[in-house]
């Protein structure tokens, strides 16, 4: 034993333990993406409507896509992109604002506002859902007008997530805003010409949990629709499909929904994927 | 500089919050159904609308905007329907009608939620009654509609939408019960009387007798009414359970959980009560009337439908019961009575005789009314079947919410108590405090 383990050079071993990290990492992977596999296959299934113990379809087409058009699928689908463009937007803009003066800005209350933020925010959300269920009801943002109130709920308390971007502003060196501010730019151009290019990641960071965090939602959006299709996002009107008496008429489109859901955020997770990476690697201060 | 901003800030926020109180103050009288959270001021309404329901006047004669949550499949239909009612009704009701799609079994989800924001009529299954009569979500019956529901439906259909010794719902179908569906290319003929012949059958093909033990209390009772078993309940006028008589824990408790084990221990037990387990291995489904047109989709020919079976415990034969419930239909209480009384109309007319054969027409929804049961045509295979099997079912009466999570356990405690005697009544014992305890709290 011992001897064969001395004759085998370095290159070998490399080959060993690369094949062994690959073959678990093969597994993994294949574990993980087997769900979804299954249910972009169950999504062309055509033969039946109902939950069948096979995976590839006897029938290949596109009449569960169809039936996703002529439903209310359409109008759930936009609620939902609404909803999470409007809070993507406006939590970063919201976020980064508070991290930049958390970070720059030596004011007062500001050690006092940091542990009360810090503090509030560990009191689970939905505790206040009833509250603010009322709320919202009391403004008339519930059932068929759930989608502002649901951006107006997520927007509001965003800037109590400023942590992880404010750490990230406190390491960019603060010599380079004095020498911005020397040559006569404004707070605001400090914070758009020097910090925001110095904290890509951390912007693309915010935009994707911000786009995210709507885009999956389901105990809030049901509460506030409430029984009102024209409320619905994606996943509380899908749900609405899982049913006793629908899901045997529904699966399969149930499966179509699922595959149309996933696209933009897999398609947005990959575009900014480059950015991210590139600023993480970028570094901040160079030279 | 900074001051102006400090100050524009400032005025924001109050603007802000002048925005909200006026919102409020507008909201307040906006809608035509002005809410207010007195359920007992709004009941009283409901009564009101009773008497001027039998003197059939014109007072009832306007416009109203209403919400009505049916389930999906309905949602069509019930438009129609209501736009029948608006062209024939006597009373000049004019029904503006916004049909959401909410299905039966989240019903009382939503209208808890919030009542006021809750549609004016919901269809819903009658296992929710307590729960709504509880949250002020249902209007009580009027004497004269009571009297004319209580005329025109079956009794185990008012017994459903009783609560107390009150009507509070009015019954749209009497099928929401369950019987088997079983492959006939699987359990022969002669064999559907007999579990065991049944589950030697689906073993010797590898196929699966599926059942809903482990999830839901509603087919667990099944096997204790089969050994003669009773579980009551008395309520009080709000809708508090204050009583329960029950001997699950009795000597034919045992006898019930033992024939429940034959299939819970066999090798074809399958905890479902989802057609679709035909299409993944069942030979038999113990499910209702609402799955009859999946099922036949998936068996075609070879579906069978029939009562469920008898099984035998030293030496001694006990069918199985059932619970047989309906589905009802719910008026939101109203703070005007006029359109509590217009609705109460739109109501009657929904679960009126044409109406139920429509739906009998349209999905095969088993019929309330008595004149639509005595129908002829008003048959199916599962329809049948659940008449067949309503000869040993027990009407379900209204149940609090607690009992179903408590009773739901009571099939994975007879598993682990094995074949011994003390163990299976320890098991029932457990369920018979549990549920005690649930009413003193």
């Amino acid at each position: 034993m011992n001897n064969q383990k001395r004759h085998m050079g370095l290159k070998a071993a490399n080959r060993l333990s690369n094949t062994i990290i690959y073959i678990i990492l093969i597994i993994i992977s294949v574990i993980w993406l087997l769900p979804f596999i299954f249910i972009v296959f169950q999504s062309f299934r055509v033969e039946s409507t109902w939950q069948v113990g096979y995976v590839i379809p006897q029938q290949w087409g596109l009449q569960n896509y169809i039936n996703l058009w002529n439903s209310d699928f359409k109008r759930w689908y936009l609620n939902t992109f609404i909803i999470a463009l409007a809070s993507a937007v406006l939590v970063t803009v919201i976020q980064l604002c508070m991290s930049y003066t958390l970070s720059r800005f030596r004011f007062k209350a500001r050690g006092p506002l940091m542990r009360f933020m810090l503090i509030l925010g560990m009191f689970p959300g939905m505790l206040t859902m009833i509250i603010l269920y009322r709320v919202l009801a009391d403004l008339g943002l519930t059932q068929a007008n759930a989608v502002p109130g649901l951006i107006l709920v997520g927007v509001a308390s965003s800037g109590m997530g400023y942590y992880v971007s404010k750490g990230f502003f406190d390491t960019i060196p603060k010599s380079l805003d004095e020498a911005a501010r020397v040559d006569g730019a404004t707070r605001f151009q400090v914070l758009y010409k020097i910090i925001l290019p110095l904290a890509k990641p951390i912007v693309i960071y915010t935009i994707l949990t911000a786009f995210m965090g709507p885009w999956g939602d389901f105990v809030f959006a049901r509460y506030v629709a409430m029984g009102t299709s024209a409320g619905y996002n994606v996943a509380v009107g899908m749900y609405s499909w899982l049913t006793n008496d629908q899901i045997s008429n529904w699966y399969t489109t149930f499966c179509a929904g699922g595959v149309i859901v996933a696209l933009p955020v897999t398609i947005l997770f990959l575009c900014l994927q480059k950015y991210y990476v590139e600023g993480v690697t970028g570094g901040a201060v160079k030279g | 500089m900074k001051k102006v901003v400090a100050l524009l800030l400032a005025l924001v926020m109050v603007f802000a919050l002048c925005a909200c109180g006026g919102g409020q103050t507008q909201t307040g009288p906006g809608p035509a159904q002005n809410p207010t959270d007195n359920a007992g001021g709004e009941q009283s309404g409901g009564e009101q609308s009773g008497g001027e329901q039998s003197g059939g006047s014109n007072e009832l004669a306007g416009t109203y905007d209403i919400t009505v949550w049916a389930p999906d499949a309905a949602v069509e239909l019930t438009k129609q329907q209501v736009a029948d009612f608006n062209s024939s009704n006597e009373f000049g009701i004019t029904f503006n009608v916004t049909v959401e799609p909410v299905s039966e079994a989240e019903a009382a989800n939503n209208v808890i939620t919030d009542v006021d924001a809750a549609g004016d009529l919901f269809f819903f299954s009658q296992d929710q009654l307590s729960r709504m009569v509880l949250a002020g979500g249902l209007n009580k019956l009027g004497q004269g509609a009571a009297a004319t529901v209580t005329e025109l439906n079956d009794a185990g259909s008012l017994i459903a939408a009783t609560s107390g010794s009150d009507l509070y719902a009015y019954p749209l179908t009497a099928d929401n019960g369950y019987f088997m569906y079983y492959d006939k290319s699987v359990i022969p003929e002669d064999h559907i009387d007999s579990l065991e012949d049944i589950l030697a059958d689906c073993e010797a093909a590898g196929k699966l007798f599926a059942m809903e033990n482990n999830t839901s209390a509603w087919y667990i009772v099944a096997w204790f009414f089969a050994t003669g078993c009773h579980s009551d309940w008395t309520f009080d006028e709000a809708g508090k359970a204050t009583g329960f008589d029950d001997d699950f824990n009795s000597a034919n408790g045992v006898i019930a959980a033992k024939g429940m084990q034959k299939l819970l221990n066999s090798p074809a037990n399958l905890s479902s009560s989802d057609v679709a387990s035909f299409a993944n291995g069942a030979a038999v489904v113990v499910s209702g009337t609402w799955a009859l047109s999946d099922a036949q989709k998936i068996l075609g020919e070879n579906l069978g439908a029939a009562d469920l079976p008898s099984f035998t415990v030293d030496g001694k034969s006990y069918h199985m019961g059932s619970y047989n419930g309906c589905k009802l239909l719910g008026v939101k209480p109203q703070s005007d009575a006029t359109r509590a009384a217009a609705l109460n109309q739109l109501a009657l007319y929904l679960t009126n005789y044409d109406c139920q054969m429509a739906r009998f027409n349209e999905f095969g929804w088993g019929p309330s009314n008595l004149q639509a049961m005595a129908d002829p045509a008003v048959t199916n295979i599962a329809l049948e079947a659940l008449s067949a099997q309503n000869a040993y079912a027990t009407p379900q009466p209204n149940i609090p919410t607690a009992w179903w999570d408590i009773a739901k356990v009571i099939a994975d405690d007879v598993k682990a108590a094995g074949d011994d005697d003390a163990a299976i009544q320890a098991a029932l014992d457990k369920y018979e405090s549990s549920v005690q305890a649930s009413l003193a709290g």
